[in-house]
């Protein structure tokens, strides 16, 4: 566990690569949280709206504003799934990989680039995705679930990634 | 509360599974216009298959469970067409999903971090000020 504490600053840490190969692959990952979406829509309560098993913006959303409305007796927006208690995914996620990047000694710190640019792009993520209703997860489950809308909102923000690598690559070529 | 506990147990699951195998639902198609990559997307593609195998089938273990339709009129349409693009298009400027933000500030990534402040402002953001907004301005 020594290697959990955080040794310095490393600007490149971000998506530096182990020299360990990856024994959870991306597809396992892909599947197992397929069923556990639909799992816990279906049998765990965390629904209504339909095809609302994971979702990151969402949650988060129910859990903000389920906490600002008991503090302050405000009335915000929470889905019908988080009005007696909100959804802890968010949590979950943040303690899960919190447990996997410690096990594995991949925690470290690394300092913000544009913390300013990165906290708008939070911003924005959270809007666009209370608008379309779901994030890039939700939006592939309601696609899943064969929710017409949800997979017009899927279709586009698939169109929205390519306009945006085509941006990056255009930026880092110019 | 079975549902509280329960996303909490699926997160924990999905985090965990997720700093493993470094799993972004943007990054699939990032990576495969890129460099031809196709090991984030095939994470998506199985999600996607995985769950339209599973609703029908949890439905028929489930019985009958009430339907809630959603709106899909004109207005909503376009209105999680642009959310859409937006979710997609300022994912990729910020370097991955919402997940995969979550799973890198938990390592440490600075940037993440922020990334997760201005995330979880902008639900706020949203419903005091933004929402309000638009369903003035909408038919």
């Amino acid at each position: 566990m020594t290697s959990y504490v955080a040794s310095g600053f490393s600007r490149t840490g971000a998506d530096e690569e182990r020299t360990r190969p990856t024994r959870v692959t991306a597809v396992h990952t892909g599947i197992v949280a397929g069923v556990l979406a639909v799992a816990a829509g279906t049998f765990f309560d965390v629904r209504p709206p339909d095809a609302y098993g994971i979702c990151m913006a969402c949650h988060g959303r129910d859990l903000v504003n389920w906490t600002i409305n008991a503090a302050f007796a405000t009335g915000l927006t929470v889905a019908p799934a988080s009005l007696a208690f909100p959804l802890l995914t968010t949590v979950g996620v943040f303690l899960g990989a919190v447990a996997a990047a410690g096990r594995h000694g991949e925690f470290r710190w690394v300092t913000p680039d544009h913390p300013a640019k990165t906290f708008l792009y939070g911003l924005l993520v959270m809007n666009f995705a209370l608008v379309a209703g779901g994030c890039a997860i939700r939006l592939t489950l309601r696609t899943a679930a064969g929710e017409l809308v949800g997979s017009v909102g899927f279709i586009a923000m698939a169109a929205g990634i390519v306009l945006g690598t085509w941006w990056l690559r255009w930026r880092a070529t110019r | 509360m079975t549902a509280a506990v329960a996303s909490l147990l699926v997160g924990l699951v999905l985090g965990y599974l997720g700093q493993r195998s470094r799993m972004c639902f943007v990054g699939g198609i990032r990576d495969f216009i890129l460099v031809r990559d196709t090991a984030l997307l095939e994470g998506l593609v199985a999600f996607g298959v995985t769950a339209w195998v599973a609703f029908p089938l949890a439905r028929l273990v489930a019985g009958g469970l009430p339907d809630t339709p959603a709106p899909a009129d004109v207005v909503t349409v376009l209105l999680t067409i642009g959310g859409g693009l937006g979710v997609g298009y300022v994912s990729t400027l910020a370097n991955g999903c919402p997940l995969r933000q979550h799973v890198l500030a938990a390592q440490g990534v600075a940037s993440s971090l922020t990334y997760l402040a201005g995330f979880f402002l902008g639900a706020i953001l949203f419903h005091v000020w933004v929402a309000p907004v638009l369903f003035r301005i909408l038919p």
